[in-house]
């Protein structure tokens, strides 16, 4: 099933005399349970084009349809909902609330969804566990390392039961060895939750990693293909 | 959840929140304190005036105090006392006549009131007795023939002393004139400069010998309590509706309005320092939207809507001002507590005081009413403060906010 749907998408950034056209007329599908890189060199248009996926942005022109709503046609309210209640995301920095502990932090989101307090608290430590940080609880972010963020980032979109994560360049701050283990984890989420991701990189070892990757360059896709992938032991 | 993270927030950057929160503490005390010091002045002049001078509620002929006219006197005074003094509410009744005259030295005269009382039972009614030093003489009662009570004020324009002669002359109903040798027995001084220059007190006996009859022209009242006012008054209409009853709000509307007129005063003086300090709480504010864009552009990118942010920043507004707010509370409760006792004494910086009617040492007064509307002026301070910072920060566009730069 399709969960992401665009056509035809166009972001043109006017600088003064100058346009920029960032995104240039994408089309593209995603599917449920994706595992999906978004690659190209800097100031290709990922985060353009990420941006207007996760209505953060909005196109000068064509679709953005998400589990079957055209995104593009709600009203600024009615998208801060819809992002709440059906996209996770991971940003490469500023992810969490300084103040808030990483129990805190995930919980943060079902808050703003009205969850009741014990489902929520279930659902943080279940989440905070699956990602290694059962023992990082009540520790606040600037305490963490830069891949436990990160780690705590995802467990926090995983939170609100979302349709799909969106993660721009998730790993630029890490580590090779963070990089690894951030990338296991939502391999891990993808293949056992069925957790669709879609996230941009231009890190060759993590293009590695993804199921399927889309190329752009100047705003255009250049390729799109599917990766054969060594399947782990642990995955029979 | 958003106050617990709006309350987290505010100290994120403890030293800036404590300079503000200072600020706010330091104005509020000031403001606070000294509106309790008008509150506690405003109090201590009531008070004396009640105590040595109206009482709370006086009887007279209706026509009597246009002109304080010898003949527009209370007729069958007696009974009334008697009955008066009857209500349980009552704690004393006191007679007087009244009549304006002049008041004659050997160096020089001046007009006059003067108060003819019975001292036994003015002692009961009023304080004046207490206002007599111990070096200047007595309040009656040490057997001297017509015996006078004046102040201070006026012996010095006098100049006489205490056993000195004085002549009081004045008109009978008649219109005759009337003239009486008395001697000074007392000299009192209050704080109401106005009042001493006006009164003298003597025997009502006295005054009858000269007149041939006692006319009581002012029936004063002291209840037990101030608050009984409400329940005598009607009672005292009812039962006397040939007299004019009044009780001391009505006798002296300066006096009753007194607390109404420093009370707006008073949060006038607070609304201006705060609206002083807004400017500081708002400055705050704009810095903390401005350092937070990103984060606050990534919580509206995962979905906290306009509403929560809002709100969460002008908590943090509320909760800044409200901290000052109530740390100065506490400062100028400290302040009352340890300056009630020994008063702070005015009277090194002018003689101005007391003629005007003001004691020159004054204690301040805590008002819990005062307090609690300071701190709903402080949160409406906090709620203003925050109102242009927070839609700065609706402003922010959480796509720009979350690039990765
Ligand atoms: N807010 C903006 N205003 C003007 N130009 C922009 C803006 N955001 C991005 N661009 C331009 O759009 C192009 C694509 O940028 P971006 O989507 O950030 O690329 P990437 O994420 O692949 O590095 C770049 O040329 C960039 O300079
Ligand atoms: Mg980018």
């Amino acid at each position: 099933m399709e969960i992401i749907q665009i056509k035809d998408l166009h972001k043109t950034y006017d600088e003064g005399k100058i346009e920029v056209h960032a995104v240039n007329g994408i089309s593209l599908t995603v599917a449920e349970g994706e595992f999906t890189a978004i690659v190209g060199p800097s100031g290709s248009g990922k985060t353009t084009l990420l941006n207007m996926i996760g209505g953060l942005d909005r196109p000068s022109g064509g679709e953005v349809i998400i589990n079957g709503t055209e995104i593009t046609k709600l009203s600024s309210r009615e998208l801060i909902n819809f992002r709440l209640n059906n996209i996770g995301f991971v940003f490469q920095s500023y992810n969490l609330i300084p103040v808030l502990t990483a129990h805190e932090n995930v919980e943060f989101i079902m808050q703003l969804q009205n969850k009741p307090q014990t489902e929520r608290h279930k659902r943080t430590i279940e989440l905070l566990e699956s990602v290694g940080l059962g023992d990082k609880m009540d520790v606040r972010p600037r305490y963490l390392s830069g891949g436990q963020q990160q780690r705590v980032a995802v467990a926090r979109a995983l939170a609100s039961k979302p349709r799909f994560i969106l993660a721009d360049e998730p790993t630029a701050n890490l580590d090779s060895k963070a990089t690894a283990n951030l990338l296991e984890i939502m391999e891990r989420l993808n293949h056992e939750e069925k957790m669709t991701f879609l996230f941009s990189t231009h890190d060759q070892r993590v293009v590695n990693k993804a199921h399927r990757v889309i190329t752009i360059e100047d705003g255009i896709v250049i390729s799109d293909v599917e990766q054969q992938h060594i399947v782990h032991p642990s995955d029979c | 959840m958003i106050l617990a993270i709006a309350w987290k927030n505010i100290w994120r950057n403890r030293l800036r929140s404590l300079i503000v929160i200072a600020a706010t503490a330091i104005g509020v005390a000031a403001g606070t304190y000294s509106a309790s010091l008008m509150f506690g002045v405003a109090t201590q002049k009531i008070n004396a005036a009640i105590s040595n001078e109206v009482s709370h509620i006086q009887l007279h002929h209706p026509r009597f105090r246009e002109n304080y006219e010898i003949q527009y006197t209370l007729p069958e005074a007696e009974k009334m006392i008697r009955d008066i003094s009857r209500l349980p509410e009552v704690k004393s009744v006191a007679a007087r006549t009244i009549i304006t005259g002049m008041m004659m030295s050997a160096a020089s005269a001046t007009g006059i009131k003067i108060n003819g009382i019975d001292p036994v039972v003015e002692r009961k009614t009023t304080s004046l007795y207490t206002k007599i030093s111990d070096t200047s003489g007595a309040y009656f009662g040490d057997g001297l023939r017509n015996p006078v009570v004046i102040s201070q004020k006026l012996a010095e324009k006098l100049n006489v002393h205490l056993k000195s002669k004085l002549v009081l002359r004045f008109q009978s109903a008649d219109g005759s004139l009337i003239e009486g040798a008395f001697k000074i027995c007392g000299i009192y001084r209050t704080s109401n400069g106005m009042f001493d220059q006006l009164n003298v007190f003597v025997r009502q006996s006295d005054l009858a010998a000269l007149l041939g009859n006692a006319p009581v022209h002012e029936i004063v009242v002291l209840l037990h309590d101030n608050s009984d006012i409400k329940k005598v008054m009607p009672v005292l209409k009812q039962k006397y509706p040939a007299a004019e009853v009044k009780d001391w709000q009505e006798l002296f509307p300066e006096l009753g309005m007194l607390t109404a007129m420093l009370t707006t005063m008073n949060y006038m003086i607070l609304g201006i320092i705060l609206a002083a300090l807004a400017f500081g709480i708002v400055n705050t504010m704009l810095m903390i939207v401005l350092e937070r864009s990103r984060e606050l552009g990534m919580l509206m990118a995962v979905g906290m809507n306009k509403h929560k942010v809002f709100r969460m920043i002008m908590l943090e507004s509320i909760l800044l001002s409200l901290c000052g707010g109530i740390a100065g509370i506490v400062i100028s409760f400290f302040l009352i507590q340890l300056s009630a006792r020994t008063g702070i004494d005015l009277s090194a910086f002018g003689q101005g005081f007391e003629a005007m009617g003001y004691d020159p040492v004054m204690y301040p007064e805590l008002r819990p009413g005062f307090f609690v509307g300071t701190v709903i002026m402080v949160i409406f301070t906090g709620i203003l403060s925050s109102l242009y910072p927070a839609r700065k920060a609706l402003a922010i566009n959480p796509a720009l906010a979350v690039k990765n730069e």
